[in-house]
């Protein structure tokens, strides 16, 4: 390696190392916390614990069989893989009409729509779950529009999970565009012209070309939108209803309210390795991608 | 797909010409109609939360199901504004949001440029595992991250605070600013060495200009990271450093709806005028860049 090399590579580590310690680390601890190694740095966050579990040698894992066998762990459990599950499915396919619309279509309403989509980037999560639950709540805004022009009852949304989903998708909605959009621009014009010129229709341009060359980043926005809603606090717990709620909610009240952080951390492992799993599908995407992009050349 | 529309080159050059020479079909209109309502359903679903909180701000009767208030007040602007705990935390968050930005520039962007240019062992991997920040759950690691901090005795202190908010930015700092230099074209840094520049000059005449674009975007989005990180500094900096979406917790659970609107109003103004600033890099692709592996 030649001496520029190692020098890059030193000043590259910089922002790892930093996040080895302060992030890696902590993790680590999070993990042998929750397996009963109460000691060492986990020693001042143990002793704020009510019910805590210790070992005697090697990991125990009495902390996740209490979590798995609580109905209202399994409960919040359910709910974050179905938020989780509808909010990308969700930001998915809204993310794709747009981005498909503003491809496509040309005029003043494609120019409303691109500076439309990026409003909620500009608005701080804890305003936007605010005003997205003043608004969709009993008796909110859409209840009463409901009321004045279809007269008919709308109890609204907020407070419960489909509220919480409602949430994740406004904020969401920013970054799944801006990355379909950027993937759609890369498809040539000419490659779609060339398929409609020998007869091919609408639909099989759309499945055959556009599709297939935009799985990296239908991959990236699916994966980060899935990590992100995992983890969520703001929105679940501005908007979302008391039980059950989500994970990343639970893991708070626990901490805060129950005073088991045990508890909590053991639910941030849970939470994490869902997240991973998510994060190795995009590492996997991308070099799979890199690797087909290295073939054609 | 009803919105699907390919046009040919001509159809694009001259668009309000060909529109109206012919008349339109029925399926023309129908399209048009079914675009209209379903982007009038857009500005509903995200403008509507913002507009009614707006509205809000300056209600001072406002009963369901009424679609407007029935008294308009500003008295809220005042009890917010003159609020001297209200005052401290918005001082509070920009003294910490630029602090937060350059140290997170000062260890990330050098990192960036080295990420870009220079071939090492475990490069990608070393770039997927920042991902770590995302991926574990922000609340958990800032529990087990309390006990490291006691050790250190940063909790409640102005560096703990700053420490927890970095952990919000170093992604965005490295991924996008990263991707900004990849982009720019090996042969003009040649050029310039050619012609007789030095390393340095080359990179701040050459370089840097050319991703000065993701550089910014990457500035203010970790500025409004930090601007906007609840959780984390209430663990670690209260009761000593409420910053302003902190404040924001305690004003929608204690507070009638109007003080919490105005301060909504008050906090989106910074997110809004700095993101109007970047927002055709972002809209050009920079966001998206960034979060493509090489």
């Amino acid at each position: 390696m030649r001496k520029s090399n190692v020098i890059a590579m030193l000043v590259a580590l910089i922002p790892i190392v930093f996040i080895a310690i302060f992030v890696g680390i902590p993790i680590l601890m999070a993990i042998a916390f929750s397996l009963g190694y109460t000691g060492g740095p986990n020693t001042t966050v143990a002793l704020l614990d009510q019910n805590l579990q210790v070992t005697q040698s090697g990991p125990i894992f009495s902390v996740y069989s209490h979590l798995i066998s609580d109905l209202s762990f399994q409960k919040d459990f359910w709910s974050t893989i179905w938020v989780t599950a509808l909010s990308v499915v969700l930001v998915l396919l809204i993310g794709w009409g747009l981005a498909l619309y503003m491809r496509f279509t040309r005029g003043w309403l494609v120019n409303i729509v691109s500076s439309l989509y990026i409003v909620p980037l500009f608005i701080p999560v804890v305003i936007a779950s605010y005003a997205l639950v003043t608004f969709w709540n009993t008796n909110g805004f859409m209840s009463a529009l409901i009321e004045n022009v279809l007269h008919l009852h709308f109890a609204g949304i907020g407070y419960t999970s489909f509220g919480v989903v409602v949430g994740q998708v406004w904020t969401n909605i920013p970054f799944a565009v801006l990355m379909l959009a950027s993937g759609l621009q890369a498809v040539p014009d000419p490659l779609i012209e060339a398929a409609r010129d020998t007869g091919a229709s609408q639909l099989t341009i759309l499945r055959r070309i556009i599709v297939p060359l935009n799985t990296l980043p239908t991959m990236i926005v699916g994966t980060f939108t899935g990590i992100g809603v995992l983890g969520s606090f703001t929105v679940p717990d501005l908007m979302g209803p008391t039980a059950p709620t989500m994970l990343g909610v639970s893991m708070s009240r626990y901490y805060q309210s129950f005073n088991e952080p045990q508890l909590s951390t053991a639910v941030a492992v849970i939470v994490f390795l869902l997240a991973a799993g998510l994060g190795a599908l995009y590492v996997w995407a991308n070099i799979r991608s890199n690797r087909k992009a290295g073939a054609t050349q | 797909m009803s919105t699907l529309r390919v046009s040919n080159d001509e159809q694009a050059l001259t668009p309000r010409r060909a529109y109206s020479s012919r008349p339109l079909s029925t399926t023309q209109v129908v399209r048009w109609i079914i675009s209209c309502v379903i982007i009038l359903a857009l500005v509903l679903f995200i403008l509507g939360p913002l507009v009614i909180l707006f509205l809000w701000a300056f209600a001072d009767a406002w009963f369901y199901p009424a679609l407007l208030p029935h008294t308009w007040t500003f008295s809220w602007w005042q009890q917010i504004l003159l609020n001297g705990d209200i005052g401290h935390s918005i001082l509070l968050s920009f003294i910490f949001a630029p602090v937060v930005t350059l140290v997170s520039a000062a260890i990330c962007l050098p990192a960036a440029y080295a990420f870009a240019r220079f071939k090492f062992p475990g490069q990608r991997a070393f770039m997927v595992s920042l991902f770590a920040t995302n991926a574990f759950p922000k609340m958990g690691l800032y529990i087990v991250m309390a006990g490291l901090l006691y050790t250190f005795g940063l909790m409640d202190t102005f560096w703990g605070v700053v420490l927890v908010q970095l952990l919000n930015t170093v992604v965005v700092m490295t991924w996008i600013p990263s991707a900004a230099f990849a982009a720019v074209p090996r042969e003009l840094e040649d050029a310039a060495r050619d012609a007789g520049a030095g390393l340095w000059t080359t990179f701040w005449r050459v370089t840097l200009p050319l991703a000065r674009s993701g550089i910014m975007v990457a500035l203010i989005l970790s500025f409004l990271a930090s601007l906007d990180e609840a959780q984390g500094t209430f663990l670690v900096g209260s009761p000593d450093y409420i910053t302003m979406p902190t404040q924001m917790y305690t004003l929608v659970t204690s507070y009638p709806q109007q003080a919490a609107a105005v301060f909504s109003i008050v906090l989106s103004i910074p997110s809004f005028v700095l993101l109007l600033l970047v927002r055709k890099y972002i809209l050009g692709g920079t966001l998206a860049a960034g979060f493509r592996l090489r």
